[in-house]
C-alpha cells in the first residue's frame, strides 16, 4: 500500500527520494511475502495442523512432494503464490531497469504495487492461509486427483505465466502514465512477456497431460471454462508477441499493442476469477469461495484504468507510418493478430455464455464442444496456413511473383503429402486431411527458410545466433505443427468403442483384442483399489488394468485408466473401466485408440526449446538500451 | 522467539523504506532524474536510426533469400537509406560524430536496366553486420 501511494505521489510530484523509498517498499513486499511463503511451506512440511489451511489440505499419509504441493492446492495458498511471484517478478524487473528506464520505473512501481495491494488485501482480509485452530490429530488430506506428479508442476507453471503478464502490463501502463510511449518499454519487457507466455503454454500442456492420465475421460482438453481461462491470455499474449515486432520495426500498432497487453493481463486475472469463484461449473474448480466478487471488481477496475489510460494517451500512440502493402510481412502479422484475437474472443464468449444466460434469462445454458471445435477449425486452420505463408513474405512490400516463386516448393510438398494421405485412407476426415496438409506446408516453409537463410549467411548456427527471436519463433511454429498433427490424429482418426464385459469375454478395437481376465479389489494405505484386469493381444501383447480408487482421507473417488503407449506405431491404447462390480464381475469398458497423441507432449518439449532459443540473452539489446541514455549522462 | 524475528524483519523493512531519507535528510536536488525534452528528441532520433537500419538489414536479407524481387528491392532501398541518413545526420548535428559511427550502409542499388546499367543490384559484402550489433557506439 505504501509503495502504491508513495510511488504514485513521487511520480506526480516529481520527488526523487520518495520514489526511491517506494521502490524499496516494493522490494520489501517481496521479502515479506517470501518470509510468509517459507512459514507456510515449513508448516506444511511439519504437518502443523494448528494452521487451518494445512489441516484442510494435507494429512500425515501424504508424501512430502504432495504435502508441499498443497501450497497451491487450495485457495489461500494459491493467492500467496500469486503474490510471491508477482512481487518477485516486480522487484526483479524494477531492479533490472531502474537505471535504463528510470522515467518509466517511477510509474511502474505504483502500478505493480497496486496489483500487489489487491492480492495482499485478499490474503489478509478475505482468504488467509494463516488462520489457526486447535490442532486436530490428522488433516483432511489432498484431493486425490491432485496427487499426481503433473500437479506438482502444472499450477506453479500457470501462475508463473499468469503473473508474468503483469510485468509487461505494468511497463505499458508506466509508459502511458509517464508519456514515454516509445519502444523502450517493449524492448525492456520482451523477455518477460516471452517467459510468461512460455510458462503459460507449457503449463497448459502439463495440465492437458494431467487430464489425459488422471481425470480419465479419454481426452486431454475438454474446453472446460478453467482450461479456457489459461488459453485466452495465452492467445492474447501470442498476438501481442507478434504485433510488437511491427511496432519495433515501423512504429505502427501502438494502440493495438496497448490493448493486447491489457487484454492479456485482464484475462489472466479473469482466469483466476473463473478458477476460484465457482461461478461456472468446471471439473477443475477445486475450491469455491466468495473471493470471486473481489476478483470481478478488480477486473472491472483495472479494465477501466487501462482503457482510460489508452484513451488519454491516444495522441501519443498515433502511428508514424502506414501499412505499405496488403502483401507484406507486416500485413501477415496483422492477419495473424486478427485471427488470434477472434479465436480468443470466441472462447471468451463461450465461457461467458452460461453467466450471461443466468443473468438475463435466469437459466444456465452452456456451450458445448461443437461450438469450440467449429471455431477452432474456422480460425485455427487459416492461422496454421498463415504460419507457413507469413515467414516467406518480405517486409514492407512483396510481389505476387516473388511470393509464388517462394511458395512453389512448400506447396508441392504439401500437395504430395495430401495425395499420399488420401492414398493411405486419411481422407475419411476432411478437417484432419486439411490439418495434415497445412502442417506439411508449414514444416516445408520452415525447412526452406532455414536452408535459404543458412545459404545467405554461411551456416545455420550463424543464422540462428544472429536472430534468435526469429528462429526461436520458427522452432515454436514447428511445435505448433506437431501439436496440430497430434490433435488432428488423435481426434479425427481415433477409435472409440464401449462394451459390457464379464470375465472371459473379449472385444476387438483397431487391431487390439482385450479380454477381461479378472476383477479385483485391494486395500492399500488410505485407499480401496478396484481394478479390472485385461489381457491384450493382437497389435500388442500384455496386460492392462483400469478401475477406480476410493480414498479414505479425503473420502473421494479417483478414476484410474490403463494406457499403453506404442512409440513404434505412434499411438496409445487407452482403457477406461467404469462401474467395476466386484460382486457380479461386470465391467463397462471404454477402449480408445489414439493415433499420434504423443506428438502433443513432444510438441511441449519442442515449444520449450524454441522459447529457450528466443529467450537466450542477447547483449545487443541491452547495449541498445544503455546507449539510449548516453547523452543525458555525458 | 517468532515475535522477536517478526519485529526484526519489520524493523529491517522500515529501515530500507526510510533509507533514501536517512541517507539524504536534506537533498540538494530532490527532483526526479527524468529525461527532458532534448533527451526525448534524442530518443526519437535513435529510434528512427535503429528502425531505418533494421529495415535496411531486413530488406537486404529478404532480397538475398529471394523473398523480394530486384525491382522491388531497388524501389524500397532508396527511401530507407535516406531515412537512415537523415536520422544519422540529426544525431551528428546534436551530438557530433560519436553517436553516428555506423558501418558502411548497403551500396545504392544500380539504376534499372533500361538506363543502361546491370540488371541486378550491387551485392552487399558479407557478412552484413546487423545495425544494432555494430553501429551503436559504446560509451
Amino acid at each position: 500500500m505504501y509503495a502504491l501511494v508513495a510511488g504514485a505521489t513521487a511520480a506526480v510530484t516529481n520527488r526523487r527520494r520518495l520514489a526511491l523509498s517506494a521502490r524499496n517498499a516494493l522490494f520489501c513486499c517481496f521479502g515479506s511475502t517470501l518470509v510468509a511463503a517459507i512459514v507456510l511451506a515449513v508448516a506444511l512440511a511439519r504437518h502443523d495442523f494448528s494452521f487451518t489451511y494445512v489441516a484442510q489440505h494435507t494429512n500425515r499419509t501424504l508424501s512430502t512432494p504432495y504435502t508441499l504441493s498443497a501450497f497451491w492446492g487450495g485457495q489461500e495458498g494459491s493467492l500467496l503464490l500469486w503474490l510471491l511471484v508477482l512481487t518477485g517478478y516486480g522487484a526483479l524487473a524494477v531492479a533490472l531497469n531502474r537505471k535504463l528506464l528510470r522515467d518509466l520505473t517511477v510509474w511502474v512501481v505504483p502500478v505493480l504495487a497496486g496489483i500487489g495491494t489487491f492480492f495482499a488485501f485478499m490474503l489478509v482480509a478475505v482468504a488467509s492461509p494463516f488462520d489457526t485452530q486447535t490442532a486436530p490429530l490428522d488433516g483432511a488430506g489432498l484431493t486425490p486427483s491432485l496427487q499426481n506428479p503433473y500437479m506438482v508442476a502444472h499450477p506453479p507453471m500457470l501462475y508463473l505465466g499468469y503473473v508474468g503478464l503483469s510485468v509487461p502490463f505494468a511497463f505499458a501502463a508506466g509508459a502511458m502514465l509517464s508519456g514515454r510511449t516509445d519502444e523502450r518499454w517493449i524492448v525492456a519487457t520482451r523477455r518477460w512477456t516471452l517467459a510468461a507466455w512460455a510458462f503459460l503454454g507449457f503449463g497448459q500442456l502439463l495440465g492437458a497431460h494431467w487430464a489425459y492420465v488422471e481425470v480419465g475421460w479419454g481426452g486431454y482438453y475438454a474446453w472446460d471454462p478453467v482450461e479456457n481461462a489459461a488459453l485466452m491470455p495465452w492467445l492474447a499474449a501470442t498476438a501481442f508477441l507478434h504485433s510488437v515486432m511491427i511496432q519495433e520495426r515501423k512504429g505502427m500498432l501502438k494502440v493495438w499493442n496497448m490493448v493486447l497487453v491489457a487484454l492479456a493481463f485482464e484475462l489472466s486475472i479473469f482466469g483466476t476469477f473463473l478458477t476460484r469463484s465457482g461461478v461456472v461449473n468446471s471439473i477443475h474448480s477445486f475450491s469455491k469461495s466468495p473471493i470471486g466478487t473481489w476478483f470481478l471488481a478488480f477486473v472491472v477496475i483495472s479494465t477501466v484504468f487501462s482503457l482510460t489510460l489508452i484513451m488519454w494517451r491516444l495522441p501519443l500512440l498515433k502511428a508514424r507510418t502506414k501499412l505499405e502493402s496488403a502483401l507484406s510481412r507486416e500485413a501477415a502479422f496483422l492477419y495473424n493478430n486478427l485471427l488470434l484475437v477472434a479465436l480468443c474472443l470466441t472462447v471468451l464468449w463461450g465461457v461467458l455464455f452460461p453467466i450471461v444466460t443466468q443473468l438475463f434469462k435466469g437459466e444456465t445454458r452452456t456451450i458445448g464442444r461443437p461450438y469450440y471445435d467449429f471455431f477452432l477449425r474456422v480460425f485455427g486452420l487459416p492461422l496454421l496456413l498463415l504460419m507457413g505463408i507469413g515467414p516467406l513474405i518480405a517486409w514492407r512490400k512483396a510481389s505476387v511473383r516473388a511470393l509464388v516463386k517462394m511458395l512453389a516448393w512448400p506447396i508441392t510438398v504439401s500437395i504430395l503429402c495430401g495425395v499420399a494421405l488420401v492414398a493411405v485412407g486419411a481422407g475419411s476426415s476432411r478437417p484432419g486431411l486439411i490439418a495434415y496438409t497445412f502442417s506439411s506446408f508449414v514444416l516445408a516453409t520452415i525447412v526452406l527458410e532455414l536452408v535459404r537463410g543458412a545459404r545467405a549467411v554461411g551456416s545455420v548456427f550463424t543464422l540462428i545466433s544472429r536472430n534468435r527471436r526469429r528462429y526461436g519463433g520458427y522452432v515454436v511454429h514447428a511445435a505448433i505443427v506437431l501439436l496440430a498433427i497430434g490433435i488432428a490424429g488423435s481426434s479425427a482418426y481415433g477409435t472409440n468403442v464401449q462394451r459390457r464385459l464379464t470375465p472371459g469375454q473379449s472385444m476387438t478395437v483397431a487391431g487390439y483384442t482385450l479380454t477381461l481376465a479378472q476383477v479385483r479389489r485391494t486395500q492399500v494405505p488410505n485407499a480401496t483399489e478396484t481394478r479390472a484386469v485385461f489381457d491384450v493381444s493382437g497389435r500388442w501383447n500384455g496386460t492392462l488394468t483400469s478401475g477406480d480408487n476410493q480414498y479414505i482421507f479425503p473420502p473421494e473417488p479417483s478414476r484410474e485408466v490403463g494406457i499403453k503407449t506404442s512409440w513404434k506405431r505412434a499411438e496409445d491404447l487407452y482403457v477406461i473401466a467404469d462401474d467395476v462390480n466386484v460382486k457380479t464381475h461386470v465391467v463397462f469398458v471404454q477402449v480408445l485408440v489414439k493415433p499420434l497423441v504423443n506428438l502433443i507432449w513432444i510438441a511441449g518439449i519442442v515449444f520449450l526449446l524454441g522459447a529457450g532459443v528466443a529467450l537466450w540473452p542477447d547483449a545487443r539489446e541491452q547495449r541498445r538500451l544503455v546507449t539510449r541514455l548516453a547523452p543525458a549522462r555525458a | 522467539m517468532s515475535i522477536a524475528v517478526g519485529v526484526l524483519l519489520a524493523a529491517a523493512a522500515v529501515l530500507l523504506v526510510a533509507l533514501p531519507f536517512l541517507r539524504e535528510p536534506v537533498a540538494a536536488d530532490d527532483r526526479l532524474d527524468a529525461p527532458d525534452e532534448a533527451e526525448a528528441q534524442h530518443l526519437a532520433l535513435l529510434d528512427e536510426r535503429d528502425r531505418a537500419l533494421s529495415a535496411l538489414k531486413e530488406l537486404e536479407f529478404d532480397h538475398r533469400t529471394g523473398k523480394i524481387a530486384d525491382a522491388d528491392y531497388r524501389e524500397l532501398v532508396g527511401p530507407l537509406r535516406r531515412s537512415a541518413a537523415k536520422a544519422l545526420r540529426g544525431l551528428e548535428r546534436r551530438y557530433g560524430s560519436r553517436m553516428t559511427e555506423t558501418p558502411d550502409l548497403p551500396p545504392e542499388p544500380s539504376p534499372p536496366p533500361d538506363e543502361g546499367t546491370p540488371p541486378t543490384p550491387a551485392p552487399v559484402p558479407e557478412p552484413y553486420p546487423p545495425p544494432d550489433e555494430a553501429t551503436i557506439p559504446q560509451e
